[in-house]
């Protein structure tokens, strides 16, 4: 046997100790101090990092401090999907946390399994003023008869526009109002150094505006049977493949697409971006690093505005201890007053939730101050709400898939691909 | 009562061996198998009996078919390449000086780093617009690659990963397998006038083979199993191109909720990686020579 390999050992030691130190930053800085009548820890998990993770930080050290009986714990889970399966997986090991979020397509899927508790007896005792609640955004907190969750980070997809390109072009820098105004911005953004029009992921969240905006829905209304094969759902991928081929809208693919969609807007190689306007307070200060002005729009209209609501509610995980569930139910509960909600709207760029927190004096200035901000709020007159069959996570996978396909693969027709996912969906929402 | 003792012994020696074994391989192998023959979605207290519904529907699901393929270019290429690449690396560092004892270290240092770091690492350098690779092809003009981004590269991509992060351990073992072997017979061929590669042929590959049989199994059901560079690299996209059966297993599992119909999948997964594993060893270890 030989010596042992110096230069080994030195990798390995390194090595450890990049994971040592990697491992500390981890720690969070739990509330430690004991207090005299012992309050209640309960655990709150959240998706997202950035801003929104800051915003959720911040909101819980609030309650904390504006309370002694309950610590809330708060924990990051990553994206909605990692979320939803953490949430899941902590369930069925009799983990779970107290309160949690769920995406609000997968409101059914959680209420549906008995994940979710109902939420109407503590509304009812508390008389919350449901009313106060802006209503396109309660459409997905109905599951059955019971309310399931209250309204937290909110959104609309709307239209980012790169105003300093637009003044450049020659174009009215409020962006697009109609599809064919859009395509007219795109082609006259396009260039030979391979800046775009348009940046955009293949995204069910907004295959479903463009359907509705063409007059048409992604599901019927029981949502047992799939009508993107229709018209409307045709129309939009044919759009879509239109500006492809005459190369206006580049289509990222992969894991990374909507990442890649932000670098090109914010590298000024596309005018125009659909996101959340959760990305508003990002974009703002990103765009001002980079040197240029950034204006939002509705998403355009084809036959009539149109848009899905999105972003999470705040649920409550079943089967705790009915203590442990009150202070669940008080953390929610404060978490969706109108101050904490004109906090968090400020915070990000997610809607506010309450009617009374749209006309507080404190939006208003901010809608004068950054007009940016008003266009989610006003567009919610055109949202809807989305699917909440429990099976729509899946759907929205086949659907993916064959949009992806029809633009990018090139050897189906939109038409001929919607209808295979059609089918293939059907037999899932049934 | 003494003899019964004798009798006894051995199996109160390896009771808590062979307790760990049972709770944390046997029991869950059989509960899987059980839930395949069910419906159930994690949470809800009735698990619904389908008989083998599961196991048809699997049987026409065009992505779990794809995945089974994907599963079967990934291991052929990820295993052949790693094993080509790591004895000729093997052969050429197997030297005894500082300089070829820090390629040793440096290369092998892949096999230590965690597979997340690796699998951030990667997409960084694989990045279609701003990546170091795409950068290198355009500086030698050659043309520019989707990676990770097309469905048409996503899958060798991902190959390409997993014999960097392979190919110094398996290189590590190799040459502990060809410092065993006695220099006395290189020196009798050499008498012989035997030429490098009749001497590779004859003596060092018969006599590596054993090690080699190792690496070869243990690499196949690890790239069977590959699974964290896909879920932080691709998610099994895009177009389904980079999912593998395990991250099938994952998505149906814990994205979709259907137990039944994932823990189905799990149960080809075992038996395929069971006959595979069975003729692997009729078939080649008659090859082996051991010493």
């Amino acid at each position: 046997m030989r010596k042992p390999n110096f230069y080994l050992l030195v990798i390995s030691m390194s090595a450890l100790m990049l994971t040592a130190c990697g491992e500390n930053e981890g720690e969070s800085t739990e509330a430690t101090e004991s207090l005299s009548n012992d309050p209640i820890e309960i655990e709150y998990w959240y998706a997202f990092g950035d801003k929104i993770g800051e915003n959720n930080e911040a909101l819980v050290e609030q309650f904390n401090e504006v309370q002694d009986d309950i610590i809330v714990h708060a924990h990051y889970q990553g994206n909605y999907e990692d979320l939803h399966s953490q949430t899941q997986a902590s369930i069925a090991a009799g983990n779970a946390p107290h309160v949690t979020l769920n995406e609000i397509a997968s409101m059914g899927a959680f209420a549906e399994a008995g994940m979710t508790e109902d939420l109407t007896s503590y509304i009812e005792e508390d008389n919350i003023d449901l009313n106060d609640f802006v209503e396109g955004l309660m459409g997905n907190s109905y599951i059955g008869e019971g309310i399931y969750g209250l309204p937290y980070l909110r959104s609309t997809p709307i239209l980012y526009v790169n105003k300093t390109m637009m003044e450049e072009a020659g174009l009215d820098s409020s962006g697009p109002e109609t599809w064919e105004e859009f395509e007219e911005y795109a082609r006259a953004l396009t260039n030979d150094e391979g800046g775009v029009g348009m940046t955009m992921p293949v995204n069910i969240w907004f295959y479903e505006a463009f359907v509705k905006q063409s007059g048409g829905s992604v599901l019927n209304d029981d949502e047992t049977e799939a009508t993107f094969n229709e018209a409307p759902g045709v129309a939009a991928v044919e759009f879509i493949q239109r500006m492809h081929d005459e190369g206006t809208i580049k289509v990222p693919t992969g894991d990374e697409a909507g990442q890649i969609a932000l670098q090109d807007f914010t590298n000024q190689n596309a005018g125009m971006v659909f996101s959340s306007t959760a990305d508003l307070t990002n974009y703002l200060s990103i765009a001002e690093e980079a040197g240029f002005e950034v204006n939002t729009a509705f998403m355009p209209q084809n036959e009539q505005y149109g848009t899905p609501t999105g972003g999470a509610n705040l649920v409550m995980v079943s089967g705790h201890p009915e203590e442990e569930k009150m202070a669940a139910w008080e953390f929610i509960k404060w978490m969706t007053e109108p101050e904490q909600t004109i906090t968090a709207s400020t915070n990000t760029g997610y809607l506010p939730m309450r009617e009374s927190a749209i006309e507080s004096e404190e939006m208003e200035s901010l809608y004068e101050q950054v007009p940016q901000y008003k266009v989610a709020v006003d567009q919610l007159e055109y949202a809807g709400p989305r699917p909440l069959n429990a099976n729509y996570a899946q759907a929205q996978n086949i659907l993916n898939d064959a949009i992806t396909s029809a633009l990018i693969e090139d050897n189906q027709t939109p038409q001929e691909a919607l209808d295979e996912a059609a089918e293939r969906i059907n037999s899932l929402l049934k | 009562m003494n003899h019964l003792w004798m009798t006894l012994r051995p199996y109160t020696m390896i009771a808590p061996a062979l307790l760990v074994f049972l709770l944390f391989f046997i029991y869950p192998i059989g509960y899987m198998v059980y839930l395949s023959f069910h419906d159930w979605n994690f949470i809800s207290p009735d698990k619904n009996f389908v008989g083998m519904n599961n196991y048809r529907a699997l049987y026409d699901h065009p992505e779990f078919l794809q995945s089974v393929e994907n599963t079967v270019i990934f291991t052929l290429l990820s295993v052949v390449i790693t094993t080509v690449i790591a004895l000729l690396l093997a052969l050429w560092i197997n030297k005894p000086t500082k300089l070829y004892g820090f390629v040793q270290g440096a290369i092998f240092s892949p096999h230590i780093i965690s597979l997340v770091s690796i699998a951030m690492l990667w997409m960084w350098l694989m990045d279609p617009q701003y990546g170091l690779l795409n950068w290198l092809l355009e500086l030698f003009g050659l043309p520019q690659s989707e990676w990770l981004a097309s469905p048409d590269t996503a899958l060798y991509s991902l190959v390409i990963v997993a014999i960097w992060k392979s190919v110094g351990f398996n290189t590590l073992i190799l040459i502990a397998g060809l410092q065993s072997i006695p220099s006395y017979l290189y020196e009798a061929a050499e008498l012989d006038q035997s030429s490098t590669f009749t001497s590779f042929l004859k003596i060092t590959l018969p006599l590596i083979s054993p090690t080699l049989f190792f690496l070869v199994i243990i690499n196949v059901i690890s790239s069977f199993q590959v699974f964290e560079t896909i879920d932080i690299m691709t998610q099994g996209g895009p177009l389904n191109s980079t999912s593998t059966l395990v991250y099938f297993i994952y998505e149906y599992g814990f994205r979709f909720f259907q137990l039944g119909y994932a823990s189905a999948a799990g149960v080809v997964l075992l038996i395929v990686l069971s006959i595979f594993t069975v003729l692997y060893f009729l078939l080649v270890s008659r090859r082996v020579h051991y010493q």
